[in-house]
């Protein structure tokens, strides 16, 4: 598929015209996002603030955030990627079928529309969130918007950003990616990276419970998962790494409290738009970091004898 | 402490060419003796100075947009299995960074410069030198579409600019400035290029691409930055575009500047279909304007993945190929484009790109201004040089790669009628001692006392494979980093950062005007020295 | 050669020296000693199969593989046989030769192969005949046919070959597909055709298309006759009797614009 077309937070508060929030409720999930980046702030090609910019919210119910759009469109529910799929036909003046296309909740009309204003922006953005990439079609919903977005670029400045959530997810992405050349679910057991989602994703091993063991860190699979992953962890050994005492660490062997990063662990956390910002801790901690309990258990297990035979490097398979 | 005995050493920094001489190492540099310690038995091998890449893209926003696009190029790379002693990786187009370091370190290369950084992500670039074992590392922050430099040159305030570009170095905590396209990038955000470089720029009434050239030059020189302001010119990649860059050199005229990849700023023609290498043209220009460096950006056959902060090329490329197309602009500073691409042997267009790169290497008559790069992983794969060195070493090479050519492309290219071959000195001029020299790191690139013990020894009669495609041994900071193929756990490598001077008064003017037109806090955007993994600080006076 | 597995792996087994190509040449005794991956142990074949018989090109294994992975990769030669069920990546990268299994298997079957036959009695995971992620194409060549059904993406990116569906499949069958052909047997969910430029994806239960596809003609093509005498040497049967129905043709996908076809059969109403 065709790429991704994006740009930090600071071009979409200086030239943005033309804003499109998709499958998220920025007024309650990132309550700061309207007033710092998008809507309110004077921008140095939008000196007229909130005037000067139109909103379009699409969703499928009227969330608050919908108080703050210009227009708000309904979709019917898991109907996302016909959606944009049919916008990419529309943008290249292709035929789609009517019928078909009122069956997502919005008419032809509707849609013909949304691409008419998309075109006549000067500089669009294109913000999506779990409401596209958590609902029926997964990666594809999500590779539907970034397409879309891409090719809006044949008629004016269009970009879009995934609405990351839950702490320092771009982080962990970020840090991966440059580590292991992948974002998420790498597989090292063959003793260098491998990739390949739905086969080595969270989800995908605790449902079909292809791991004999988990460590926990930073997140609560045991509040999100389906129930047969959850199950799974709790047969499992399981050790957790929180500030807090999480479901996950209900189920676990072994809960070690660690101290809040950014409040009293410092680090680095990377923006929705991968921007790269310092956490300085303002208040200590009695607890240790994540980074001395990991290091202290790869000292004790660098002490136990070792498992990888040294010819391994021969054995590849991608 | 280290003897190594019985090579021949090639240092042409020191006019050593190809003499038996031992090289004695004590504490991390070369000094005149030692006693004791471990002996090298480097007979039949040559001795060189370790390799320094003046231009690379190894680290930092571009490299990892590129690593998050393909990942199917991954299933194809190198695998790097962990060890105790060694991290997992992956080589491939877009190396993962302990790779990066593990495949330079065992071509024979000590010492990488990453060519573009965006200030705003400095600090992810430093997290990821962090990770790149073995080697030394510079970096060159982007300037040339920096808009609060940019309005300053507007409101024809240069030496508030100065100060400006000085304090963003330091809040980098960067080598150099690099200079992308002047002024295209800030107009692709609405759009747009900066094609001429006597018309204003996008935006703007008084600055042009010339005026941007030329004041960033001036900057970089008052600053007595060790290394000039590093330049990739307007209209890379335009058939015809040997016109700017002409141009270009005589803005610079007594200016110090390195041409950055200068191969794709080489062509004649007016189309694709008329695109002819005229680099003969160029390096002549070039030969007669010792106020410059380049280096030499050649294309090999094969994939490649273009990275660039030239978006408006990338938008064409994107067009042209229909392939990925990765995109981001940063706020205020540049932006970023990348294409993966594949150069082709019966592409006419890339025949001729070819050529250029090797006629470049050929024709510039300095081996001291003319640098091995191939804009990794814009070319060719860094891991890839050896052969391009076999190439600059053999014409006979260079004519069975002729051979295979469109025949259409003979007469666009004037590289078969060039019968030069590098010498092994000339190489090490080339890869080590010239790009080191032009980046003032004066303990890199050669094996007098004093320098930094990086070296490398080859067998000089390898048979069949390229000379410099496995060393027996590459020492770095005196400790043998990889001794037979085999890659050894040594100190991690240094950042050379400069420290400019800058009036601190100079805070006051940015702090409220970057709160403008930033999102971040003003507070949050210069780097802090912790975070560097062994910074090596030149002040400039 | 036969291997019967006798101890079920705790976690996925990765065997891809399970293969007749690795195979063949070897005696028991070296086949016992081939690795085979638990995690990140190595460990050997006859850790988890007896290993009887004669070298040779063809492999039988008997037992519940469900979670060995990669049996078959890369083959270019010789016949599996599956006495049971197997696990991912089944036949992925495969160049020639048969597979054939009685039970089920998991995803990736046939993953980007460009030749060969396989053939699975039971129901298959997803991404059949699929791209890995970031490929450009899935399977450029050879022959998938499945009894029972399968999941999501069965032949994305496909550019040629043939898979044949007895069940239904899930979501995004013949996504992003370049070229080949896909008969849906028993129909599919949502989203089939997705994004596809070239290729036939033919189906004898209505589906729900997406809007980005528009009805052409009802006919019976001819190439489709053709196929239907190649489908009964493979054992199964299309409808091509006008005296019976049609084929709807639905072309599309119009966002990439595409000039791929999807073929839903009509009965005639009686």
């Amino acid at each position: 598929m065709g790429g991704k077309v994006t740009c930090t937070l600071g071009e979409v508060k200086n030239r943005a015209d033309f804003i499109v929030y998709w499958g998220g409720n920025p007024a309650e999930c990132h309550p700061r996002h309207f007033t710092k980046y998008t809507l309110t702030q004077k921008g140095r090609f939008v000196p007229e603030g909130r005037k000067g910019r139109t909103m379009v919210l699409v969703d499928i119910r009227e969330t608050p955030s919908a108080r703050a759009a210009d227009l708000f469109l309904q979709i019917r529910p898991g109907k996302d990627f016909e959606v944009l799929t049919t916008l990419r036909a529309l943008v290249k003046k292709q035929r789609v079928d009517e019928e078909a296309a009122a069956g997502t909740g919005l008419t032809l009309d509707q849609l013909q529309d949304l691409v008419d204003r998309m075109k006549r922006a000067r500089f669009g953005v294109l913000f999506f969130g779990m409401g596209v990439s958590m609902t029926r079609g997964k990666h594809m919903n999500s590779a539907a918007v970034l397409t879309l977005a891409a090719e809006l670029n044949a008629f004016t400045k269009f970009v879009c950003m995934p609405m990351r959530g839950h702490g320092n997810v771009t982080g962990s992405d970020m840090v991966l990616r440059w580590s292991t050349g992948y974002p998420f679910g790498i597989n090292l057991s063959r003793g260098y990276p491998r990739f390949n989602p739905g086969e080595f994703s969270t989800v995908d091993l605790l449902v079909r419970g292809d791991n004999d063991a988990a460590l926990i860190l930073g997140a609560d699979p045991g509040a999100t998962m389906p129930q047969p992953g959850i199950e799974h962890l709790a047969r499992i050994p399981t050790i957790v790494l929180d500030p807090k005492v999480t479901h996950t660490s209900r189920l676990a062997r072994v809960h070690i409290t660690t101290a809040a990063t950014g409040i009293s662990a410092p680090g680095t956390v990377y923006r929705m738009d991968e921007v790269p910002l310092p956490l300085r801790p303002a208040l200590k901690s009695p607890y240790p970091t994540d980074e001395e309990v990991i290091r202290r258990i790869r000292r004790a297990v660098a002490e136990k004898p070792a498992w990888t035979p040294a010819a391994n490097a021969g054995m590849a398979i991608s | 402490m280290l003897r190594i005995t019985g090579g021949k050493v090639y240092d042409p920094a020191n006019n050593i060419d190809g003499v038996v001489k031992d090289v004695c190492i004590a504490e991390g540099r070369v000094v005149p003796e030692v006693k004791g310690g471990r002996s090298v038995d480097a007979s039949g091998m040559v001795v060189l100075p370790g390799g320094v890449d003046i231009h690379s893209h190894i680290a930092g926003a571009a490299l990892n947009f590129a690593r998050g696009l393909t990942p199917e190029n991954y299933r194809r790379a190198l695998t790097f299995s962990h060890t105790p002693e060694r991290r997992a990786g992956l080589g491939g187009i877009t190396p993962t960074t302990f790779a990066t370091g593990y495949l330079y370190a065992a071509m024979g290369w000590t010492t990488v410069n990453e060519a573009a950084v965006p200030i705003l992500s400095a600090r992810h670039t430093h997290e990821e030198m962090h990770d790149i074992p073995i080697l030394d590392k510079a970096s060159l922050v982007l300037m040339a579409n920096n808009e609060i430099v940019l309005d300053l040159l507007e409101a024809g305030e240069v030496e508030r600019a100065r100060h400006v570009v000085a304090w963003l170095l330091w809040a980098a905590k960067a080598y150099g400035v690099k200079g992308v396209n002047p002024g295209g990038v800030v107009a692709w955000k609405s759009g747009k290029n900066a094609n001429t470089l006597s018309d204003p720029v996008e935006g703007y009434t008084r600055v042009t691409p010339a005026g941007i050239i030329s004041s960033l030059a001036g900057i970089v020189d008052d600053l007595r930055l060790p290394h000039p302001l590093h330049l990739h010119c307007n209209n890379l990649g335009v058939p015809g575009n040997v016109a700017t860059t002409i141009e270009t050199l005589k803005i610079l005229e007594g200016r110090r500047c390195h041409m950055a990849h200068l191969q794709f700023h080489a062509y004649g023609g007016d189309g694709w279909g008329t695109i002819r290498s005229e680099a003969a043209t160029l390096a002549e220009h070039f030969n007669a304007r010792t106020n410059l460096t380049a280096d030499a950006g050649a294309i090999l056959f094969g994939d490649a993945m273009t990275i660039t902060a030239d978006g408006p090329w990338e938008h064409v490329l994107y067009k042209l190929t229909g392939r990925k197309w990765g995109n981001v602009d940063v706020e205020n500073e540049t932006g970023c484009g990348i294409v993966p691409y594949t150069y082709k042997e019966r592409s006419l267009v890339n025949a001729v790109q070819w050529a250029a790169g090797l006629e470049l290497l050929l024709l510039i008559s300095d081996p001291w201004r003319i640098f091995l790069t191939t804009d990794h992983p814009n070319g060719a794969c860094f891991w890839r040089y050896p052969e391009l060195i076999d190439l600059l070493m053999h014409a006979d090479r260079r004519r069975e790669c002729l051979s295979r050519l469109a025949p259409a492309a003979l007469k666009r290219i004037v590289l078969p009628d060039l019968d030069r071959q590098y010498t092994l000195s000339e190489i090490a001029i080339i890869t080590s001692a010239g790009p080191a020299r032009a980046l003032g790191l004066a303990r890199k690139g050669h094996l007098g006392v004093g320098a930094d013990a990086d070296v490398v020894l080859y067998d000089e009669m390898p048979g069949d494979r390229p000379l410099f495609g496995s060393p027996r041994y590459v020492i770095k900071g005196g400790e043998i980093a990889v001794e037979d193929g085999e890659i050894r756990p040594v100190s991690q490598g240094r950042e050379f950062i400069v420290r400019p001077r800058f009036d601190e008064g100079i805070e006051d003017f940015l702090r409220p005007l970057f709160q403008k037109v930033y999102t971040i806090s003003f507070n949050n955007y210069a780097v802090e020295m912790e975070r560097l993994a062994g910074a090596e600080v030149h002040v400039c006076e | 050669m036969t291997l019967t597995l006798k101890e079920q792996p705790k976690v996925p087994l990765e065997a891809e020296t399970l293969s007749p190509d690795v195979l063949a040449p070897l005696a028991p005794d070296a086949i016992r000693a081939l690795p085979v991956h638990l995690g990140k142990r190595r460990l050997r074949v006859d850790d988890f199969f007896e290993v009887e018989g004669a070298a040779g090109d063809e492999l039988e294994i008997r037992g519940d593989a469900a979670r060995v992975k990669w049996i078959g990769r890369g083959m270019t030669r010789g016949r599996i046989r599956i006495l049971g069920n197997a696990g991912m990546h089944l036949g992925a990268y495969m160049k020639g030769g048969s597979i054939e299994v009685t039970g089920n298997t998991s995803d990736w079957l046939g993953g980007e192969m460009s030749g060969g036959l396989i053939r699975v009695h039971g129901n298959a995971g997803g991404q059949v005949g699929a791209a890995y992620r970031g490929s450009v194409s899935g399977m450029t060549g050879g022959t998938i046919l499945i009894e029972g059904s399968a999941g999501l993406e069965v032949g994305s990116r496909m550019r040629r070959g043939l898979i044949a569906m007895g069940g239904q499949v899930r979501d995004f069958a013949g996504l992003l597909m370049k070229g080949g052909t896909i008969v849906l047997r028993g129909g599919a969910e949502l989203r089939t055709g997705a994004w596809m430029s070239r290729g036939t994806i033919v189906s004898l239960a209505p589906i729900p298309l997406l809007p980005t596809f528009s009805y052409s003609c009802t006919y019976t093509p001819t190439f489709l006759r053709l196929y239907a005498r190649h489908f009964r040497t493979l054992g199964f049967t299309i409808p091509c009797d006008e005296q019976e129905g049609g084929y709807r043709r639905y072309t599309g996908d119009a966002s990439i614009p595409g000039k791929g076809e999807i073929l839903v059969w009509k009965p005639r109403a009686s």
